[in-house]
């Protein structure tokens, strides 16, 4: 049991360790009025990061999703700020993202292409495409539209509710439905899983599809909890996906990895700047510890790896 | 069947030569409707402004010829150019010597990248993402994202904004660098042996080249040419600040992709890829004289390494599709005799 879950468990254990820390060095962490809406700004960077692991397990990449994040986010800001009714603007980025997200996969599983040069391709031109667009202008948001009429508390616990309801969702999905199984088995072997009577380039598609409706719901869960979209939002939001992805515990080289890890991955990141703050060390070194923590495990998966070819 | 006209044929539809032509399209294009575009000032400018990402290209391409990839030569710059400043403001260094302390740190870097690749053996792309994260967030952490590097003297900014011997002085170094790569992938064993760990990582190992030391070498000389481009960067604006360098990765590879290399590793040229950077530097500098916005600039460089990309794997099926058309017997396969 300890063996088949040490990975997450280990990121489990950080993130306990830290939050011990702060428990003592900085009770006030805990306030629930900061603890509320630190959770709830890191729930689409959670919904982000559940369809870079899927992306992930297909041994792909997709380092577009930050810029989808923008275009998403802004149009849906635009079509409420044009008093569209509110299923359309909760509709629209998940359309918009899943047609992004479909053009990445088409030429990812299509023409089998390499995914890490074909999103950073589309990562350019949706961002200089939109900022071509809007030329970095905030989008005001109608009032009704901010927590969707709910009271700011209400608000973001249903936000944080909806997160993990969907992160639960997928988990379960990822080990029960035939869909979930398909990710792996395409991620472990693809030529396997074609032997078997799977259609991997048809999965892989798909994921990327799913990846892009996700970040669509990201970036409506973001612009849920402001009074304006920024165009520039999203920036580096596939480094966070990522982060979390890989400090959860799932193998680039495709095929392993659960959610549950993921979320882990998730916290522990989202703790990491606040702690900073809390800890009096200067807010200007979140990127580069982010981009330590990511080297660490995949050292520490790399070690364990050489371990086991070695043993 | 090597007849003359064969040979012409091929020689044609080498990728180089398309790109070429591509090349001169977008010059008598953007001639024709820029009024200063053809002139030999902007012709210095284009060449003063490709520098560094001709630099990042060049070492770029011996590193994607192994099949690797190297995300962080961007931020690499900019934590360079940020550690030159620092080294000759703060520790009152000369600027040769804060350029050689440089030339060092980017190799460490470059090291750093090297010993996680090969020790490791971990992915290129994943080490190379977290690294893109940690340098340059260390050039926004050690200057607090705010600071700025400025006032260098003007023998030091001489390198980025004077002329040598006609030419912009940092055009010589682009050269030297260039002449340097492309001897060193074509006319050496150590560049075939880049090639064909590319081709085949086990197979090389199985003939007896060091792939490790190989690969490692290719990072390093990655690190040392980013650091000397940001030394580049620095002379010709006159200020270093955390953001230089952002996305200069992605302009890299685009032009070592449309120069005709392989991103799966094992083919490609030098040449490509300078024709690949004069063709990003024409279009981007060409863009700007035509009056258009810079962002379409960004946006066409995307569209170019999405179709480069995509012709060359279209074009390889369609052959693939017409040899199997054409095969005598295509129906019948080989029984594999029994190795028993």
């Amino acid at each position: 049991m300890l063996g088949k879950y040490f990975r997450e468990l280990s990121v489990a254990a950080v993130l306990v360790v830290l939050l011990l820390v702060l428990a003592i060095a900085a009770p006030a962490f805990f306030d629930a009025q900061p603890l509320f809406s630190r959770l709830a700004r890191d729930t689409p960077t959670l919904v982000a990061a559940c369809g870079m692991t899927l992306v992930i397990l297909c041994r792909q990449i997709d380092i577009s999703i930050g810029s989808q994040f923008a275009v998403c986010g802004v149009c849906a800001g635009m079509l409420a700020a044009g008093k569209a009714p509110v299923f359309v603007v909760c509709g629209a980025p998940l359309l918009i993202g899943a047609a992004l997200g479909a053009i990445n996969g088409a030429l990812v599983a299509g023409l089998r292409l390499p995914s890490i040069v074909v999103t950073l391709a589309t990562m350019v031109i949706a961002r200089e495409g939109l900022r071509w667009a809007q030329q970095g202008a905030f989008i005001n948001l109608p009032d009704g539209l901010q927590w969707f009429g709910l009271a700011q508390r209400s608000g973001q616990c249903a936000l944080i509710a909806f997160a993990l309801l969907l992160l639960a969702a997928m988990a379960w999905a990822m080990r029960h439905l035939a869909g979930g199984r398909f990710v792996y088995a395409v991620g472990s072997d693809a030529e396997a899983a074609r032997l078997a009577g799977l259609r991997p380039q048809l999965t892989t598609f798909l994921v990327f599809v799913l990846m892009g409706a996700l970040t669509g719901l990201a970036a409506l869960m973001n612009l849920a909890q402001s009074p304006q979209v920024d165009p520039k939002s999203g920036t580096g939001l596939e480094l966070k996906a990522i982060a979390a992805a890989v400090v959860g515990g799932v193998a680039v080289s495709g095929g392993r990895g659960r959610l549950w890890g993921v979320f882990a991955g998730v916290l522990l990141l989202a703790c990491i700047n606040p702690a900073l703050t809390y800890l009096h060390v200067e807010a200007y070194w979140e990127k580069a510890i982010q981009g330590a923590i990511i080297l660490l495990a995949v050292v520490a998966d790399g070690m364990r790896s050489r371990k086991a070819r070695e043993a | 069947m090597s007849s003359p006209l064969k040979h012409w044929k091929a020689a044609l539809f080498r990728h180089e030569t398309i790109l070429l032509a591509v090349l001169l399209a977008e010059w008598f294009y953007f001639d024709s409707v820029g009024r200063r575009f053809g002139t030999l000032d902007n012709t210095f400018d284009i060449l003063r402004h490709s520098s560094e990402i001709g630099l990042l290209a060049l070492v770029m391409t011996p590193i994607m010829l192994t099949g690797g990839i190297d995300l962080s030569v961007g931020s690499l710059l900019g934590l360079c150019a940020i550690l030159f400043g620092k080294l000759w403001r703060d520790a009152h260094f000369s600027p040769g010597l804060a350029a050689a302390c440089t030339l060092g740190i980017g190799a460490i870097a470059g090291g750093l990248n090297a010993g996680l690749i090969t020790r490791l053996r971990l992915p290129p792309l994943i080490v190379t993402l977290g690294t893109y994260s940690l340098f340059r967030g260390l050039a926004e952490a050690i200057t607090h994202g705010v600071d700025t590097f400025t006032d260098f003297p003007a023998s030091f900014l001489a390198l980025g904004q004077e002329r040598l011997g006609g030419l912009p002085t940092q055009a010589w170094f682009f050269f030297a660098v260039a002449i340097a790569i492309w001897l060193l992938v074509h006319r050496t064993t150590f560049g075939r042996a880049l090639r064909a760990i590319g081709y085949a990582p086990e197979g090389a190992r199985y003939a007896g080249l060091p792939v490790e030391r190989r690969l490692a070498s290719a990072y390093i000389l990655a690190g040392v040419v980013a650091a000397l481009a940001a030394i580049i960067y620095t002379a010709r604006l006159g200020q270093a600040k955390a953001d230089a360098g952002t996305g200069y990765e992605l302009f890299a590879i685009t032009a070592v992709v449309l120069g005709g290399t392989s991103i799966f590793g094992g083919a490609g040229t030098v040449h490509g890829t300078l024709l690949g950077v004069a063709t990003i530097a024409v279009l981007s500098n060409g863009l700007v004289h035509a009056r258009q916005p810079r962002e379409v600039a960004g946006m066409l460089t995307g569209a170019l390494l999405l179709f480069a990309l995509a012709s060359g794997e279209i074009s390889k099926r369609l052959a693939k599709f017409r040899a199997r058309r054409h095969a005598p017997n295509p129906a019948v396969p080989v029984p594999a005799p029994h190795s028993q």
